[in-house]
Formats: structure tokens, sequence, C-alpha cells
């Protein structure tokens, strides 16, 4: 069983979670996905990369990496957050976690999600 | 290199094919740059590649992990016959999951390194060990079908996709005080001299060849570099690589350096022009009483 697959799947347990990747964010690759299966993932992820790059660039250039936490996103039915994991090697590695909106209280599943989220690559 | 299978691009089927009869073994790929694909129970479980840097440049280049530590790592897992990937993680250097995300960083990496680049043949060889494997391996599918989109990332940028081999040049006026580039645009920009590939950025500044590809497509289109076409002919040492044809007005490289020329002296720096004259000087001295002739003849 793989490790990073075993911490992911706690993100499971937050209510109105569908999907919990995590993201190269130098490649917009899915290293790691647990969940529903979303054939569009690998798109939404690429563009979850991106998105993590254009914060940190309007944060300024006087900004550092780490200054980033987190990135949330809200549709008409789904809630988005991003949270960054590491900043380092390349451009870091950034924690995906989908979710349906009429389930989900965005700033609860924040709270739960950085909780969660030391322990994933630990 | 005797091949056991010929291929124009089949390498990503048998892949498949090997994942299917979960083959565990050893594939050494010929090629350009071609590398060895280690199998276990058909999927792959390490990728080495010159096309691409390992973990191990990644962590050191990035100084993620000091060489000091790396190196009694090395040692310990060696004499105590474990796995490096266990022997970092209990030094606490890199956490178990974190040593999983980026060995699969790296091997896609490697792979797409791999299968993008020119496949002359492969052979089977039995398992052997390797020093960061991928615990559990990677499903060759998905590896396949990452290193495809990751080529059509690099299409869809305006201009010819960026290739491992192609040279890069610092656009003129790239480096222009005050001007803001990306997050790891200034190291790249600092390195781009005409001469060093996008493979040799990868390697020197501890990046993955797509991250490096992607960024340097990115650049190109900021207009901050510019991407000189792979050609088989090296650059001639005296002439940079995008340099400014011969005749052209200005006298200068693409890189806004002085070009050099083989009919034309390079100018005598300070004080060489004292030093010469002084050697002469000595020369004219020297006793002729052996009768060795002096440079005239005399």
């Amino acid at each position: 069983m793989s490790r990073l697959q075993e911490s992911l799947r706690n993100f499971l347990a937050v209510e109105g979670v569908r999907t919990a990747a995590l993201i190269d964010v130098a490649t917009g690759m899915i290293v790691r996905s647990v969940g529903k299966p979303d054939p569009d993932l690998a798109a939404t992820a690429a563009c979850v990369a991106d998105e993590a790059r254009a914060a940190r660039s309007a944060l300024g250039a006087d900004s550092s990496a780490g200054d980033l936490l987190e990135i949330s996103t809200v549709t008409g039915g789904r809630l988005h957050v991003s949270r960054i994991l590491r900043s380092w090697p390349g451009e870091g590695l950034l924690l995906f976690v989908d979710l349906e909106r009429g389930k989900s209280n965005l700033g609860l599943a924040s709270l739960r999600i950085s909780q969660l989220a030391p322990a994933v690559l630990v | 290199m005797e091949t056991t299978g010929y291929v124009d691009g089949k390498l990503a089927d048998v892949l498949r094919e090997y994942d299917a009869a979960r083959f565990s073994g050893v594939l050494r790929v010929a090629g350009q740059p071609g590398g060895t694909v280690y199998l276990t129970d058909g999927r792959i479980s390490a990728c080495e590649t010159s096309g691409a840097p390992s973990l191990e440049v990644v962590l050191l280049r990035s100084r993620t992990v000091s060489e000091a530590d790396w190196d009694a790592a090395f040692t310990a897992a060696a004499v105590s016959e474990r796995e490096m990937t266990a022997e970092l993680v209990d030094r606490e250097l890199l956490g178990a999951g974190e040593v999983e995300a980026l060995l699969r960083i790296a091997l896609a990496d490697a792979m797409f390194a791999l299968v993008s680049g020119r496949v002359d043949g492969w052979t089977e060889a039995p398992a052997a060990d390797c020093l960061l494997p991928l615990a559990p391996a990677a499903r060759s599918g998905w590896l396949l079908a990452e290193a495809t989109r990751r080529g059509q990332v690099l299409a869809s940028f305006p201009g010819p996709a960026v290739r491992a081999q192609d040279r890069i040049a610092a656009a003129p006026g790239a480096a222009q005080a005050g001007r803001v580039l990306g997050r790891g645009q200034d190291e790249l920009l600092a390195l781009a001299d005409g001469r060093r590939t996008v493979r040799d950025l990868a390697f020197a500044l501890g990046r993955g060849l797509f991250e490096t590809m992607l960024q340097l497509a990115r650049m190109r289109a900021s207009n901050a570099v510019i991407i000189i076409p792979y050609s088989k002919e090296p650059p001639s040492p005296g002439k940079p690589a995008g340099a400014v044809p011969d005749g052209a007005a200005d006298d200068q490289t693409v890189t806004g350096l002085p070009r050099r020329r083989k009919d034309r002296q390079p100018p005598l720096r300070a004080g060489e022009a004292t030093r010469r004259n002084f050697a002469a000087s000595i020369r004219m001295l020297r006793p002729r009483s052996e009768g060795n002739p002096m440079p005239d003849g005399t």
C-alpha cells in the first residue's frame, strides 16, 4: 500500500470530499490521488498548479515561496481547497481537495484540511 | 548492443506488454538518451537515464539534502544493506510520503526523457538493484500517459516545441535592471549562455527536465530567452551558438557579448603591450656566443 495514498485517504473522511490529490506545482502532474474517479482531474491539476504559480507571482518578487499557504475556489457546485505542503525542491507540492459545495462549509473544510495536511508527506 | 526489439515508437507498447505479463527484470534501452528501466511485476520501480536528473541530483543540487548528509546515509545504507530510501527517512532527512512523492516525480521525468527521445532498441536483463527504487512501483500506463500529456503541454506553446537538446541563450535585454522574472527564472537566465542545452540546465540546477522545458517555453514566450534548435553540428568553440551571422551590422552575439572572430587579433590587455616590448628587448640582449641564430637569421 502506498504511504501517500494511505495519508490522502484520511481526507475522504471530511464531509463532502470527492477527491484528494497531491500535485507537483512545477509540472502540474498528479503524484497520487484518492476518491471518486474523475476523468478531468489531470486537466484540473494542471490548472490548479497554474493558479498556485500565478498567486505566487501576484504576491510580488519580495515575497518568499512559503508565503502562499492556501487557495480556495468556490463554484456553483464545488469547493476547491489547494494547500501548499512544500515549496521545494522545484516549485513544491500542493494538496488539492475537491468538495461538494452543498455538503461542505468552506471554513470548516479549510480548517480540517489544514489539520490533516502536515501528515501527508511525513 | 544486441537488441531484442526493433522500434519505431514501440517502446510504449512493449512496456504495456511487460505490465500485462508481470515481468520482473531490467530493460536496457538503446538510443538517445536511452536508459535503464527497472520492472517489478510489470510495474516500473526506477528509470535511470542520462536525459533527466535523478532524484539524487535533484535533492543535492536543490540543497534539500546536504552532500554530507547524503554521503552519511549512503554509507550507512551500504554497510547495513538497507535501502537508501529507508535510511533517508530514518535520519529524518525526508518524510516517507515525501520520498514516495519525489521518487514518483523523478521517475515520471526520467520516463518522459526516455520515451520522448530516440529509441533504437532494447535488451532484457535479469532483475538488478538500483539505488532509489519506488515502492510501490508505478504502472507503466500512468507514466506513459503522463509523458504524452507533457508532450501536449509543450506543443501548446507558440513556436517549435522545446527539446532537451536545444541550446538556450538569454535574449538581449532579458537581464535588464528592474525587469521582474518569474520564480526560478533568474537562475536559468544566468546559465543561458547559448552553449548549454535544456538538459544541461536541468542538471546544473537540479530541476526536472520537463520542469525546465516548461519554464523555458514560458520564458521564450515572454522574450527572456532564445531557444536555438538542436543541430547535429556542435557550435564551433569560437562562435557561440545563435551568434549574429558574419557581416551583420552589429558585432555582438545575441547575448550581447562581443563576437569572437578567427581573423581578428584580440585586443591587448592592459600592460600586455609593455610586456611584449620588454620580452623583445630581452631577446635582443641574449648572448649569441654559442652561435644560436636570432629569429631574423642573424
